[in-house]
């Protein structure tokens, strides 16, 4: 999927690329209805490999298929019983952070860890909620904002990025400075380092 | 689009624009710029200052080309002028509005979301649009030109 990392990820082990534009289409924004030639466009598939692929998930209840004037809309099914295990994976894979991840790989040598916190990070984000990510390295806003700039139209949200560079990020951590104290205990996807690379920064 | 287009939308109003008017708007600038680099203040009132002082800037600008923004979606409108103004580059707009898509965050939700580094990053793009400005205004509109050049 990534041009960056030609190894395999998570979504390019376990789904193929029609299966994984569907899923980033349909799970990123489940509360959204969608008709096929906006599939076919938004997702960047074949027009038939969709079809194919809708009639099938419609048939397995994963999607809800409804029909409005002349017009078919496709919609996920919050119903289906696999529907929260799906959304998460969606978003932990074929979603917001491997969209994120790759608007920001271009970068990637100097920063030293991202992740999206806030609503997003938690599963408990709203229709209109903005992705909240953080990054630390040696970065400008400037050149952030420009990364992911592309973002926000094939997410569909606001992409609201904070920039530190490391030796703030510390500094401020070491002086209990309460949102970075708050970001560093609480769910997070990690985009670029881990774990491991945040205990460095001192979290 | 071109301002014109902007206006018959509905997202411009047609402006007459005086010495005056350009005069106050930069002061406004030049005063913030000033008052942003005080010791002390926080990094999201640092922020939401130097950014006050570009939008005046790119306002004068755009008072100068005839218009001012309507109600709705004033800031962004303002910015997004500048463009067509002064001919900023895209990637320059695209950081302002970032930023003022941060103070507003930054204005009502959690403090701290503002680092020092983009607090400074901010004031040093309103002080490069205050001067962009200036060149601009001594180059095509002389006579509406600040009489002494930008304070440093």
């Amino acid at each position: 999927m990534s041009t960056v990392h030609p190894v395999h990820t998570v979504a390019t082990a376990l789904f193929g690329k029609t299966q994984r534009a569907l899923l980033a289409l349909f799970f990123v924004r489940p509360e959204q209805s969608f008709y096929l030639r906006q599939i076919v466009r938004t997702a960047a598939i074949g027009q038939g490999a969709a079809q194919r692929e809708l009639a099938r998930w419609v048939e397995a209840g994963l999607l809800i298929r409804t029909r409005r004037g002349n017009q078919v809309y496709y919609q996920a099914n919050t119903a289906s019983p696999v529907f929260a295990e799906l959304k998460g994976l969606t978003i932990k894979t074929a979603g917001v952070a491997d969209v994120l991840r790759e608007a920001l790989a271009g970068l990637a040598d100097r920063i030293k860890v991202a992740f999206v916190h806030g609503s997003m990070a938690c599963g408990t984000e709203k229709a209109d909620s903005d992705v909240d990510v953080l990054i630390v390295g040696r970065v400008t806003f400037g050149q952030i904002a420009a990364a992911l700039h592309g973002t926000q139209e094939l997410l569909g949200r606001e992409v609201n990025p904070t920039v530190y560079v490391p030796r703030e990020f510390h500094k401020k951590l070491r002086a209990g400075h309460h949102f970075l104290a708050a970001a560093a205990v609480a769910p997070k996807l990690f985009l670029i380092g881990g774990e491991r690379e945040l205990k460095r920064l001192g979290a | 689009m071109s301002l014109s287009d902007w206006a018959r939308s509905g997202w411009l109003v047609e402006h007459r624009t005086s010495p005056q008017e350009i005069a106050d708007l930069l002061g406004v600038a030049d005063r913030d710029l000033r008052d942003c680099a005080r010791p002390g203040l926080s990094e999201d009132w640092q922020l939401a200052i130097a950014y006050n002082a570009a939008l005046q800037c790119a306002a004068a600008a755009l008072a100068v080309s005839g218009y001012r923004a309507s109600r709705d979606a004033h800031h962004y409108r303002v910015i997004q002028s500048l463009v067509h103004t002064i001919g900023m580059e895209p990637h320059l707009v695209r950081q302002l509005d970032a930023f003022r898509k941060k103070r507003n965050v930054g204005d009502y939700e959690r403090a701290g979301l503002i680092s020092e580094t983009e607090a400074r990053e901010m004031l040093a793009l309103a002080q490069t649009l205050r001067k962009r400005v200036e060149d601009w205004l001594r180059q095509n509109h002389t006579h509406l030109a600040p009489r002494r050049p930008m304070p440093t």
